[in-house]
C-alpha cells in the first residue's frame, strides 16, 4: 500500500513535471509575437505613473501611425532609477530610451552615460521650450553651482523633458469663494471658516511621510518663504532664518490644520481627503489634481479650482518632470532620437495637451482645447515661479536625511527650525566624504 | 579497508581512474560555486576597500568604510531594528510552534487538513506573502480597514505609522514562518522515546510537570537548531520588507539587508555596501559558528 | 466532551488564521479597483475576471512564468547531477588533508552567509560578463546557490546507504562510478526526491538576485514580474492581488503535491 501511493504520487509528480514542461515550451511557442510592423523599433523605459497615461493612450498609438514601433516596459517607481542607471553604465543596451524623474538626470549625466541629444540634432535653444524645464536636461547645469569635477566642462543636452509636471493648488471653491487664495494666511484664515460652515474638516492636507513625501510638500511652503536650498558652494542653508520660518509654520501651524493623521500620510491618503470632500487645500502634482473633475473619483466633482501656489514672500512650487534620455548603448539609437524629435515638435506637444498632459513647449500651452483645465494654470504657475530640486547627484541621500529629520518634528508638531539644523549637519556631513569640499 | 560503522570511507587505492574519481566527482560542482560565489566574495571583498563615484571606483580607501560604517547612524540603527526584528519573531514563532506541535502530537480528527493547509504559508512566494499583508494592512484597500468600516469604524492606519508598520511586519514574519518551527518541532516531538512519558504517567504526573521535566529538557537540542536556523535566514529578510513597506515609514522597518541594498543600488555608494556586507555576512557566521558549538555541547550533555 | 470541542474549536482558529489572509487575497484579486478603494467591500459584488485576464495581455506574466519555469527546471537540474556526485565524493572518500571534510565544511559556510551579502559581488560578475537580463545570468546564480545546500543535504541521504552493497557491486564486477549510478542513487531516491523540491521551491521563489540580475520581460522571473505592480503612487491593487494570486499558484500547488517529501527535506538535518 505504501508502495501503490508512492507509485501513484511518483507518477502525478512526473505527469506533473511533464505538463510543466510542455506548457513553457508551448507558452514559448506560441506568445503572441507582437506583429512586428515594418516600424522603427523604440525601445522606452516608464515607471507606472498616472501622468504619463495621456501618452500611453494617445500619443503611442500617433507615433505608430508615424512609423514608430514602440515597445513600452513598465516597471515600479522603486525600482526603475536603480535598473536604468545599471543598464546605462553597464552599456547592456536594454533601453533605447528612459522616462526619467527629473532629479535623476545629475547622476545620469555625472556616470556620462546618456547620448549628446545636441549633437543629435535637437535644438535646446529653440525659444518654445518651457526655459526651467530645458534647463534640466543640461549637464552640468547651465546656471547655478555645480558638482566638484564639473566645474569647467561644457553643458550638454543630455536629456529633453517630456511630459511636465508641477505642483499646483487645488482648493475648493465654495470654501474660498474669492478664487484661490493669495497667501498661506489666507488659505488658513479662510479654511477655518470653511471648517466652521460645515463645508470641510481640515483647511489643508499634505503628505508627511518621511522621506520624499514630507519634503516635497515642505519645499513649496520654503520656497514660498524665500528659501534657498544650497548655496553656490554646495553649502546646505536651507536652515536659514526664512528655511526654519517656513519649517515651523510647516510642523506647527500647518499640522494643527490638517488631518490628524497627516504625519503618517503618502499620496493616497492626503488625495482622498481632497477628493472626498474633507480638505480645503492642497498642493499636488497633477496625477492626483486630474481626478478632481471625475464623479467616479471624488465626491466633491465640480467644487475643485485649480491656482497657483500661495506666496508668502513669492509663490514658487516644486518642479518634477518626465524627462528622457537616450543611453549611450541604445540599440536602436538612430530610431529613438528620431522619435524624440518627432515627439517635442511643437505639433506632437500640441497633441499631448490635447490628450490632457501638461506639455513641455509653451506653444503647446496655449491651443485651443487643452485636454484639462489644469493645463493653463499649470502655465500660470510656471510664469509665476517653479523651481526644480537642486540639481546634484546625491539628492536622493540628501532628501532623506531631511526627511528623517522634517518627520520627527511634524511627529512632535515643533521643533522645525531644529530639525532643519541636524539635517544640514547631517547633509554636510555627508557630502563632506562625498568629496563636494 | 576493514571497518565497522556505516560513514567508512574508502582510501585512495588503485590507479588511474579510481584514483582521479573523487576528484572528478568534486570538481563540477566546485567549479560552479567556486566561480559563481567565491569569485565574486573576493571582488566584494576587494571593492570594499575602495570609494565609488556615481558607480565607478574613484579611489583606494583601505579600511575606512568599515571603520566609518560604526559612526553611520543610519546603519547602526538598521542593525537594532534587525536585531529587534529577528528576536521577536523568531522567539514568537518558536512558542507558537511549540504549541502547535504539542497540539498536533496525536491524531484527531481534521489533522490532516490542519498540517497540509499550514504548509501554505512558507511555501508562498514571500513576495506574494508580502502583497497578502499589504492587502490586510493597506489604509484604503485593506481587510482591516474594510472590517472597522464594516463595524462603523474608520479607517486602519497600519504602514504609516512606525510602530504598528513594524509589528505588522513581526506579524508577517511569523505567519509566514511559524509552520516551519511547527513542522521541525513536531518531527522532534515524535522522534522522543516513549518510555519516560509512560513513566510519568503511571506515576500520575500531571500535564505541565511532563511539559517541564520531560518535553522541554528533551527537546532543547531540536529547538535550539530549529532557532539557529531561523534565525540565520531571518537576518537575511528582504523580499517582504521590500514589497511591504520599502523599510519606511522613515526607517521604522529598515532592515540591514535594504539598508545595504539602498546604499548600494539607490546612493550608488558601491564600494560602502560592500564593506556593509562584508560585515554582517561576518557577523552572522560568527554567532552561527558559536551557536554550533553551543549545540554540540548541549548535544553531549 | 469539552476537550474535542475545544480541539475542534482550535483547530478551525488556527485554519481561520492561514487561510483568511489568502480569501482576502483571492477576493481582492475578483473585485475592480472602483470596488476595492470605494466601496471596501468584504466580498466581492461584482466578481471580475478582469484583472487575470490584463495579467496576461498587458502585464506580461506570460513571459514571466515562462523564464521562472525555465529557470527553475534547470538551475535545480544540473545543481542535483553536480551536487550528487559531488556529496558522494565527500560522503564517501577519504583525501588527503582531511579534504573532504574541510569542502563540507566550507560549502556549509557558504549556505549559511545570508545571500545579500554577495548580492553586489555577483551583480558586478554578471555585468562584466555581460549576462545581466539573461537566462544563462540566473541559472549560474542559483545552480551555484542550489549546490552549496543540494550536497549538504544529500551527503547524509549518501552516508545512510551501507558501503557493503557498494562493495558488492564491485566485487561483481561494476566500476565505483558505476556502482554510484546503479546502487546508491536508487536508493537515496526519496531523499534526493526531497532535496529536489526544496531547490524547487528555493529557486522558484527567489526574488533579491532576480531583482538585481534582470530587468526585462526578456528574463524576469515570476516573484520579479509581481513586484513591478506593488507600486504606491496609484496603486493598482487589484492587479496586484491578481499577480499575488498567479504567483503563488505553481508552488503550491506543486507543494501540496509533494507534501511528504517536502516536510522530510525541511526537517532533515534538524532532527537526527
Amino acid at each position: 500500500m505504501m508502495h501503490s501511493s508512492r507509485l501513484t504520487r511518483r507518477s502525478v509528480i512526473k505527469g506533473g513535471l511533464g505538463l510543466a514542461l510542455a506548457s513553457t515550451a508551448l507558452t514559448a511557442l506560441s506568445l503572441p509575437m507582437p506583429a512586428r510592423a515594418a516600424g522603427k523599433k523604440v525601445i522606452i523605459g516608464a515607471f507606472a505613473d498616472g501622468g504619463l497615461t495621456p501618452f500611453k493612450q494617445k500619443i503611442i498609438p500617433l507615433a505608430k501611425e508615424h512609423g514608430f514601433d514602440i515597445e513600452f516596459l513598465e516597471d515600479e517607481y522603486g525600482v526603475t532609477l536603480e535598473k536604468w542607471f545599471a543598464d546605462a553604465q553597464s552599456g547592456a543596451g536594454q533601453y533605447d530610451l528612459y522616462l526619467l524623474d527629473d532629479p535623476w538626470v545629475p547622476q545620469f549625466g555625472a556616470a556620462n552615460v546618456l547620448e549628446d541629444l545636441g549633437a543629435g540634432g535637437i535644438d535646446g535653444s529653440d525659444k518654445d521650450w518651457i526655459g526651467s524645464m530645458i534647463d534640466m536636461g543640461y549637464w552640468p547645469p547651465q546656471q547655478g553651482p555645480r558638482v566638484k569635477g564639473f566645474e569647467n566642462a561644457k553643458p550638454t543636452l543630455i536629456c529633453v523633458p517630456f511630459v511636465g509636471d508641477l505642483q499646483t493648488l487645488t482648493y475648493r471653491n465654495d470654501v474660498f469663494t474669492g478664487g484661490a487664495p493669495k497667501t498661506w494666511d489666507e488659505v488658513i484664515a479662510k479654511g477655518k471658516e470653511g471648517v466652521a460652515a460645515g463645508k470641510i474638516k481640515y483647511p489643508v492636507v499634505f503628505r508627511g511621510v518621511s522621506g520624499n513625501p514630507i519634503v516635497t510638500s515642505w519645499y513649496p511652503i520654503f520656497l514660498s518663504f524665500g528659501g534657498a536650498f544650497f548655496d553656490d558652494k554646495w553649502n546646505p542653508i536651507f536652515n536659514s532664518a526664512e528655511g526654519k520660518a517656513s519649517a515651523e509654520f510647516f510642523v506647527g501651524a500647518m499640522k494643527q490644520n490638517a488631518p490628524s493623521g497627516v504625519v503618517e500620510f503618502d499620496s493616497d491618503q492626503e488625495g482622498a481627503a481632497i477628493l472626498g470632500g474633507e480638505a480645503g487645500a492642497i498642493i499636488q502634482y497633477s496625477g492626483n489634481a486630474l481626478k478632481a473633475d471625475d464623479p467616479a473619483q471624488t465626491k466633491v466633482a465640480g467644487k475643485l479650482d485649480f491656482g497657483v501656489v500661495p506666496k508668502q514672500e513669492k509663490a514658487i512650487a516644486q518642479m518634477g518632470i518626465f524627462i528622457a534620455g537616450v543611453p549611450k548603448s541604445a540599440p536602436n539609437k538612430a530610431n529613438s532620437i528620431e522619435f524624440l524629435k518627432w515627439y517635442v515638435s511643437a505639433e506632437t506637444q500640441a497633441k499631448l495637451s490635447e490628450a490632457g498632459s501638461i506639455p513641455v513647449k509653451r506653444s503647446a500651452f496655449g491651443i485651443a482645447k487643452p485636454g484639462n483645465r489644469l493645463i493653463p494654470v499649470a502655465l500660470q504657475q510656471l510664469d509665476a515661479g517653479a523651481l526644480p530640486r537642486p540639481r546634484t547627484p546625491d539628492w536622493a541621500k540628501v532628501e532623506e536625511l531631511l526627511g528623517i529629520e522634517l518627520n520627527k518634528a511634524l511627529q512632535a508638531g515643533s521643533g522645525g527650525g531644529a530639525a532643519l539644523d541636524t539635517a544640514a549637519k547631517q547633509v554636510k556631513d555627508y557630502l563632506t566624504t562625498a568629496g563636494y569640499y | 579497508m576493514q571497518g565497522a560503522t556505516q560513514a567508512r570511507r574508502y582510501r585512495l587505492q588503485g590507479a588511474g581512474l579510481d584514483l582521479a574519481l573523487p576528484y572528478l566527482m568534486l570538481a563540477p560542482g566546485l567549479m560552479i560555486v567556486l566561480g559563481v560565489l567565491v569569485y565574486p566574495l573576493w571582488d566584494g571583498l576587494r571593492a570594499s576597500t575602495k570609494a565609488y563615484r556615481y558607480g565607478s571606483p574613484v579611489a583606494d580607501v583601505g579600511l575606512q568604510n568599515y571603520v566609518r560604517l560604526w559612526s553611520d547612524t543610519q546603519f547602526l540603527n538598521s542593525l537594532w531594528v534587525t536585531v529587534k526584528f529577528v528576536a521577536l519573531s523568531v522567539s514568537v514563532e518558536a512558542v507558537v510552534g511549540f504549541a502547535l506541535a504539542l497540539f498536533c502530537l496525536h491524531e484527531f480528527r481534521g489533522i490532516r487538513l490542519l498540517r497540509t493547509v499550514l504548509i501554505i504559508p512558507m511555501v508562498i512566494t514571500p513576495v506574494v506573502v508580502a502583497i497578502v499583508f499589504r492587502l490586510i494592512y493597506a489604509s484604503d484597500a485593506g481587510m482591516l480597514t474594510a472590517l472597522s468600516q464594516a463595524m462603523g469604524g474608520g479607517a486602519v492606519q497600519i504602514l504609516g505609522s512606525p510602530l504598528k508598520a513594524f509589528i505588522g511586519l513581526v506579524v508577517l514574519d511569523v505567519w509566514e514562518w511559524t509552520p516551519l518551527m511547527f513542522l521541525i518541532l513536531l518531527a522532534g516531538l515524535q522522534s522522543l522515546p516513549h518510555e519516560p512519558f509512560e513513566a510519568a504517567r503511571v506515576d500520575g504526573a500531571g500535564a505541565w510537570r511532563v511539559f517541564a521535566d520531560l518535553t522541554l529538557p528533551m527537546m532543547r537540542p531540536v529547538l535550539a537548531v530549529a532557532i539557529v536556523l531561523r534565525t540565520i535566514d531571518a537576518f537575511g529578510t528582504f523580499d517582504q520588507v521590500f514589497v511591504l513597506t520599502r523599510g519606511g515609514p522613515g526607517e521604522a522597518t529598515r532592515l540591514i539587508s535594504i539598508y545595504g541594498y539602498d546604499t548600494a543600488f539607490k546612493f550608488q555608494q558601491t564600494g560602502y555596501a560592500a564593506a556593509l556586507f562584508v560585515t554582517i555576512g561576518l557577523v552572522v557566521l560568527a554567532l552561527a559558528f558559536s551557536a554550533i558549538r553551543l549545540l554540540r555541547r548541549v548535544d553531549a550533555s | 466532551m469539552s476537550t474535542r470541542l475545544a480541539r475542534i474549536l482550535t483547530t478551525i482558529f488556527i485554519l481561520a488564521v492561514v487561510l483568511l489572509p489568502i480569501y482576502w487575497l483571492v477576493s481582492t484579486s475578483l473585485k475592480s479597483n472602483r470596488e476595492i478603494t470605494q466601496e471596501g467591500t468584504l466580498y466581492p459584488h461584482v466578481p471580475t475576471l478582469d484583472n487575470y485576464v490584463r495579467l496576461f495581455t498587458e502585464k506580461q506574466f506570460g513571459s514571466y512564468l515562462t523564464n521562472s519555469l525555465v529557470v527553475t527546471f534547470f538551475s535545480v537540474a544540473i545543481a542535483l547531477v553536480v551536487g550528487a556526485m559531488g556529496a558522494y565524493a565527500i560522503a564517501r572518500f577519504r583525501l588527503p588533508f582531511g579534504m573532504e571534510r574541510k569542502v563540507g565544511l566550507f560549502l556549509l559556510t557558504l549556505r549559511i552567509i545570508p545571500p545579500v551579502v554577495i548580492l553586489i559581488p555577483v551583480y558586478l560578475l554578471m555585468l562584466s560578463l555581460g549576462l545581466l537580463d539573461s537566462w544563462l545570468g540566473l541559472i549560474a546564480t542559483y545552480t551555484a546557490f542550489n549546490v552549496t545546500f543540494c550536497v549538504w543535504m544529500m551527503e547524509s541521504f549518501f552516508r545512510e546507504i551501507p558501503v557493503d552493497l557498494e562493495e558488492a557491486a564491485m566485487v561483481d564486477g561494476d566500476s565505483r562510478f558505476g556502482a554510484f549510478r546503479r546502487i546508491t542513487l536508487p536508493l537515496a531516491a526519496p531523499g534526493l526526491a526531497a532535496t529536489a523540491i526544496f531547490a524547487v521551491l528555493v529557486t522558484f521563489n527567489e526574488f533579491l538576485f532576480a531583482l538585481a540580475l534582470t530587468a526585462t520581460p526578456r528574463a524576469m522571473t515570476m516573484p520579479r514580474g509581481t513586484a513591478t505592480l506593488i507600486g504606491r503612487i496609484d496603486t493598482d491593487w487589484a492587479s496586484m492581488a491578481a499577480a499575488g494570486v498567479i504567483g503563488a499558484l505553481p508552488i503550491v500547488f506543486f507543494a501540496l503535491l509533494v507534501q511528504r517529501h517536502l516536510v522530510r527535506g525541511l526537517t532533515m538535518g534538524a532532527v537526527k
